[in-house]
């Protein structure tokens, strides 16, 4: 599986300039909101788990839950792409972004309703963003929208899905319960 | 700045059209964020879109801190291969 994922990614910056970038891109990506991708993704994260003998960290846990999230894109996208590639990077990022805090300006004065990439707000919440998804602190703007839409979609189901193990876990594996995987 | 913006811009595809995109995609991506569902009949400006959309990935990054930290205490707890092999078993029925 790593040897598959760094191919994967070798492949990836070999074609970096001929890399597609509309929206049939993202035709072939999972279907988040599926509920086999979600068991799958369930299973593949406790097995993952299991692996460690020792009691698992939160922020191995973490880590894990976001390798079988990107593992579960299959590199398809930006940020699962970075997230395979490094995973540590997360938490550098997280730890460097505390302590430059953003603070939004919520009274920003509106002059159009209409999209301008020349307006300093767009650009600086732009930027934010960037940073916030994995890999996207340097793309063009129409490929960030289109790596926030699926990374969106992806954390969601991630939530439901460490949500049912959770609970499964709590109950102490009892025979299976539909209900609980809901 | 502006080298950025421009080297950051697809080769071959003009203006308008790069315009018409991101007011595309700025659409859709309003469209997966609860705070601007709501308003779905209401026009809202690029920079709200986009504030929202940071605030939701921000609140689920938490969530899954927050599940992270709840499994890893869990597991601790639940130490038999056994019990984890038989929630394997139920999440793949």
């Amino acid at each position: 599986m790593d040897s598959l994922s760094l191919h994967s990614n070798l492949h990836s910056v070999n074609n970096k300039r001929r890399q597609i970038t509309h929206q049939n891109s993202f035709a072939l990506t999972p279907s988040w909101t599926s509920l086999t991708e979600q068991r799958l993704y369930s299973s593949k994260l406790l097995h993952s788990l299991r692996r460690n003998s020792n009691p698992t960290a939160a922020l191995e846990v973490r880590a894990s839950a976001d390798r079988v999230l990107a593992a579960t894109a299959k590199g398809r996208t930006r940020w699962s792409r970075a997230i395979l590639s490094n995973p540590i990077c997360r938490w550098k990022q997280r730890h460097h972004k505390k302590v430059k805090k953003y603070s939004a300006n919520k009274f920003m004065k509106k002059t159009t309703p209409e999209i301008r990439r020349s307006l300093p707000a767009v650009q600086k919440k732009a930027r934010v963003l960037g940073k916030l998804i994995p890999g996207c602190r340097k793309v063009s703007f129409p490929k960030l929208l289109e790596e926030a839409g699926d990374y969106i979609s992806a954390l969601e189901m991630q939530v439901r899905a460490m949500k049912a193990l959770a609970d499964l876990l709590a109950t102490g594996a009892p025979p299976p319960a539909p209900i609980g995987l809901s | 700045m502006s080298s950025r913006r421009s080297r950051s811009r697809q080769s071959g595809v003009s203006t308008e059209i790069t315009d018409a995109q991101i007011t595309d995609l700025i659409s859709k991506l309003q469209q997966l964020i609860p705070e601007l569902r709501a308003r779905r009949s209401d026009k809202v400006s690029a920079s709200k879109v986009l504030q929202e959309t940071c605030n939701y990935i921000k609140s689920l990054h938490r969530e899954v801190d927050d599940l992270s930290d709840r499994l890893s205490q869990l597991l601790a707890t639940t130490d038999s291969n056994s019990a984890q092999a038989a929630i394997i078993r139920s999440l793949l029925m």
